[in-house]
């Protein structure tokens, strides 16, 4: 299998979903969503177990056929030739724990025709060993490594970052970055909220559809939640708990998900709790937590 | 298509079970037909008892016949005790015309053997075949068949519902809980002992019905050497789960066991007709042990008293392996005590503690040194 | 009492897997133990609950009825019903009758895991087995709660829940160390111990870590010394230890993730392990 070359499309183009839906049976999957990566970009895809990230990225990469709507993988179908210009990063890592770095690497290149690439620095010293007996911070880069070998235009990548170290994280996300400086489209998606900071757009999914995109500000919108300072937070928190708000630890202070300040101030001086309540911007999570219900 | 190859052949290269199975395999199946597998027997081992004892045992031909017992003073009876202690294949009762052979009809190929050779003297010897008058494989067969039920529980189930718990990472929590290892160790193999148990009696019960085959021992005696090979056999299906990491491993090792078991217990191949390097392979098996018990019991009646080798030998086995087996998983469960401070339990002292107090001093690595 | 693994040392093989550690956890709270993969975490959590065997160091722990224990792995047998999962633990640490099945049921509705109860354990979701196991260590409501992992794998929504009864089981009395490689998490907890490679890299109250972290971190598009700065979006960050950032350096109060990040990338160039 060679290259084809496939032009190089215009920004915005990379991958695309128009009004993509997917059904097994009587599940809805994903419906109706619209989404693009374009050139040089960084977009996370967020959103919680079954809410169809991975249904999502399968149809973009043309492994199950959409039921409803397009999707585009450089402008047109997902097909085999235009994926030879995609790199993908799946959970699993897709590595041989049997075979050697550096078979890895080969044999990655080689299903893509491509000339094996110089291993990156940080795993020239374990270009001998196997993989299976590799710490996960490194398994990972070689499955970036991997991806990259035959020099894509597009990367998806499902949890690249899961189980790593800060340190390796943050040589992950180098990586990443220096590929969309070089104009690389990169789709990711996270469950660790802290990476939303590292993206230029995110999307948030829920129950099968695109329910929020933009910046973190965009994505948190009008959720709010309420900070408990006190003394004694466990007595706090029970009661709290106790009137059925959602409440949990954080740091010393309790905090309230989608909570009313003014309901909780009262809850927690009916009880007579002595505390400071503020109220305060939600996290995504909280967002999301709210988005999937109680 | 070129890259798909190499990396085949790297990782073949490196999966040592596959690789052994691959490799070794071949090689033992080689020797095993090429030594073992062989249904003639060269020789067999006879008894003359009666007036003309002596006499005849002359006429024998000792190509074919190894005469071990020779008792001019014996009876009909003793003969058959003979037979039915497995002392010899066949006894020939003389002081009568024609001389009668009772040849023991448990040991399939080898009265075949005797039959045809006995043709040749024509009038001048009779016989008879006893516990199997005709022949029957089944007969054979049947008892030989329990053990390997038995093996496959013991080795494959055993080992994958204790591999499955390594697997899934259970066996960590139940060496946290406050249970003792051997408890875990009984717990967890006393259901397929009972499973195996009552598999063995629908299976002694399903022969003897659908094959006629006879129960003429003691049922008691039978019990107690399937318990015994049992034992050996759940022994190893521990000593597999320790040796493997998944269900996969555990199914591949437990197939090597098992393999050799077949073909070398003497269960298809007679072992009289092995070559002497391979019979002692299956000398070492307890499977071979476990089916001169079930074949003796169940066909010739055989007592306790005259089955004491294959008895203790499954019951050092038994010993030896199980021991083995439950030290090897103790080591995977019981959690050391050393350098442990066990805190005061009772619930009324832990609730009298306050709770406040300093947290954990910060500290950074910041003043480390290499 | 406070619970405690000090001083610890282990070594598997030639392995350095713990070097000097001290955990330390007070009834009531949470303690995060916060690193990647190899970083000894399991091995620390594994010594506190006695399942391996420290080369040197110290260990306080209740009795094994009192420890409450979901391992990094499943946490519950697949092939078991939620609630028979619940039942075989709950019989492990004699509990029985109403007494197992009301504590049983409780737990299970704070997991909004009592619509599954008759589902196997290898039908949950990864978050929801994760809770299954959360309430399983919990069942006999024990004083010392060790997490491994609960949270890695699970999506953000289940693990706002997880974290949730987390606070529970704290707000209820008992000790909690949990592990995770989620710097947010470790944010939430009371005190939190990061490891790597087997040493400590920064331990206490977040405050604390804070306070006693050396040097000044830059935000910067351009970093002067590239084995010293990471990325955080668009821009870097970069770390100068003890010595003076230039003048023109825009300094900013840096998060968890930076003072890891930080303090890893110390450790590597004092032991010549930078790359």
């Amino acid at each position: 299998m060679t290259a084809t070359a496939v032009d190089r499309p215009s920004p915005g183009e990379l991958l695309r979903a128009d009004r993509a839906g997917r059904r097994f049976g009587d599940v809805v999957a994903v419906e109706d969503v619209t989404m693009s990566v374009g050139a040089g970009e960084v977009v996370g895809l967020l959103g919680a177990n079954g809410a169809g990230k991975t249904t999502l990225i399968r149809m973009l990469l043309g492994l199950i056929a959409t039921s409803a709507g397009e999707v585009a993988l450089l402008g047109g179908p997902p097909d085999r030739r235009r994926r030879t210009r995609l790199g993908y990063v799946p959970q699993g890592l897709g590595l041989y724990g049997d075979l050697t770095v550096r078979e890895n690497l080969t044999f990655s290149a080689q299903a893509y025709g491509a000339a094996t690439p110089r291993l990156p620095e940080a795993l020239r010293a374990s270009a001998g060993r196997l993989v299976a007996e590799l710490p996960l911070g490194l398994q990972r880069q070689l499955a970036f490594a991997c991806a990259l070998a035959h020099d894509p235009v597009v990367l998806v990548l499902d949890e690249p970052t899961s189980g790593v170290d800060a340190l390796a994280r943050a040589a992950l996300w180098d990586t990443i970055h220096e590929q969309a400086e070089r104009g690389v489209g990169v789709l990711v998606t996270t469950h660790a909220m802290q990476e939303a900071a590292q993206c230029d757009r995110l999307l948030l999914m829920s129950q099968a559809r695109l329910v929020a995109h933009g910046s973190e500000t965009d994505i948190i919108g009008s959720t709010t939640a309420v900070a408990v300072r006190t003394d004694e937070w466990a007595r706090a928190f029970a009661v709290l708990t106790e009137s059925g708000q959602p409440a949990m630890l954080a740091g010393r202070d309790v905090r309230v998900a989608d909570a009313d300040a003014d309901r909780v101030r009262q809850v927690l001086s009916d009880a007579g709790v002595r505390a400071e309540v503020v109220a305060v911007p939600a996290t995504i999570e909280e967002r999301m937590r709210v988005l999937a219900g109680a | 298509m070129r890259a798909m190859i190499v990396k085949e052949f790297r990782e073949l290269s490196r999966d040592r079970r596959t690789l052994a199975m691959l490799i070794g395999m071949p090689l033992l199946l080689l020797v095993i037909f090429g030594y073992a597998a062989n249904f003639r027997v060269p020789t067999v081992t006879a008894a003359a008892v009666g007036p003309g004892a002596s006499r005849l045992a002359a006429t024998l031909p000792s190509s074919f016949f190894d005469v071990t017992r020779i008792e001019p003073s014996g009876t009909r009876a003793d003969a058959e005790r003979l037979l039915k202690d497995n002392t010899v294949d066949v006894a020939i009762v003389t002081g009568r015309q024609p001389a009668l052979a009772l040849v023991d009809g448990s040991n399939l190929f080898a009265s075949q053997a005797i039959v045809s050779v006995l043709n040749t003297f024509g009038d001048k010897i009779s016989s008879q075949i006893l516990y199997n008058p005709d022949l029957k494989t089944s007969w054979v067969m049947v008892p030989a068949i329990i053990g390997l039920i038995l093996t496959f529980i013991g080795t494959i189930v055993t080992s994958i519902g204790l591999v499955r718990e390594r697997e899934t990472g259970t066996l960590e929590q139940l060496a946290v809980m406050p249970i003792r290892p051997s408890t875990v160790i009984l717990g967890k193999i006393s259901p397929y002992f009972l499973v195996a148990s009552l598999d063995m009696v629908v299976i002694t019960g399903l022969g003897m019905l659908l094959f006629s085959v006879p129960f003429n021992g003691n049922a008691f005696v039978f019990a107690l050497g399937a318990a015994l090979f049992l034992f050996v056999v759940l022994g190893l299906g521990v000593l597999i789960s320790t040796i493997s990491q998944t269900a996969g491993q555990a199914i591949q090792t437990a197939f090597m066991f098992l393999l050799p078991q077949i073909l070398l217990s003497g269960m298809i191949f007679p072992l009289d007709a092995m070559a002497a390097g391979v019979r002692w392979i299956g000398y070492l098996l307890p499977l071979t042990y476990f089916t001169m018990i079930s074949q003796g019991v169940m066909l010739r009646g055989a007592s306790m008293a005259s089955l004491w080798l294959p008895f203790l030998m499954l019951a050092v086995m038994a010993v030896v392996v199980f021991s083995g087996a439950t030290l090897r998983f103790r080591r995977d469960l019981a959690p050391s005590r050393h350098h442990r401070h066990v805190a005061a339990e009772a619930d009324a002292d832990a609730d009298a503690e306050p709770h406040a107090g300093p947290g954990p001093a910060p500290t950074t690595d910041a003043g480390r040194s290499g | 009492m406070t619970y405690a693994v000090r001083s610890a040392v282990v070594r598997f093989g030639d392995t350095l897997a713990l070097d000097d550690v001290t955990l330390e956890v007070e009834p009531g709270s949470v303690v995060a133990v916060v690193g990647g993969d190899g970083a000894g975490k399991t091995t620390l959590l594994r010594g506190l609950v006695g399942r391996i065997r420290l080369e040197h160091g110290e260990v306080d722990a209740p009795s094994a009825h009192q420890i409450g224990y979901l391992p990094a792995t499943a946490g519950s047998w697949p092939a078991l019903t939620v609630a028979q999962n619940m039942d075989f633990v709950g019989g492990v640490y004699g509990l029985s009758g109403t007494t197992l099945s009301a504590r049983r049921d409780e737990l299970l509705r704070r997991a909004a895991l009592l619509d599954v109860v008759d589902r196997p354990a290898s039908q949950l979701s990864g978050g929801m087995r994760r809770k299954l196991g959360f309430a399983m260590a919990m069942l006999h409501d024990p004083q010392l709660l060790v997490l491994d992992e609960p949270s890695t794998g699970v999506d953000p929504v289940s693990r706002i829940d997880l974290w949730r009864l987390v606070s529970e089981a704290a707000a209820a009395g008992a000790a909690v160390v949990m592990s995770t490689t989620y710097l947010d998490e470790a944010e939430r907890a009371a005190t939190l111990l990061a490891l790597d490679d087997g040493r400590m890299l920064a331990s206490g109250t977040r405050a604390d870590v804070l306070r006693s972290f050396d040097g000044v971190v830059a935000r910067t598009t351009s970093p002067h010394r590239r084995d010293w700065a990471w990325r955080r979006g668009r821009e870097f960050h970069e770390y100068w230890p003890g010595e003076a950032a230039p003048r023109d350096a825009t300094t900013l109060v840096p998060d968890l993730e930076d003072v890891v990040i930080a303090l890893s990338l110390l450790r590597r160039h004092r032991h010549g392990l930078a790359s």
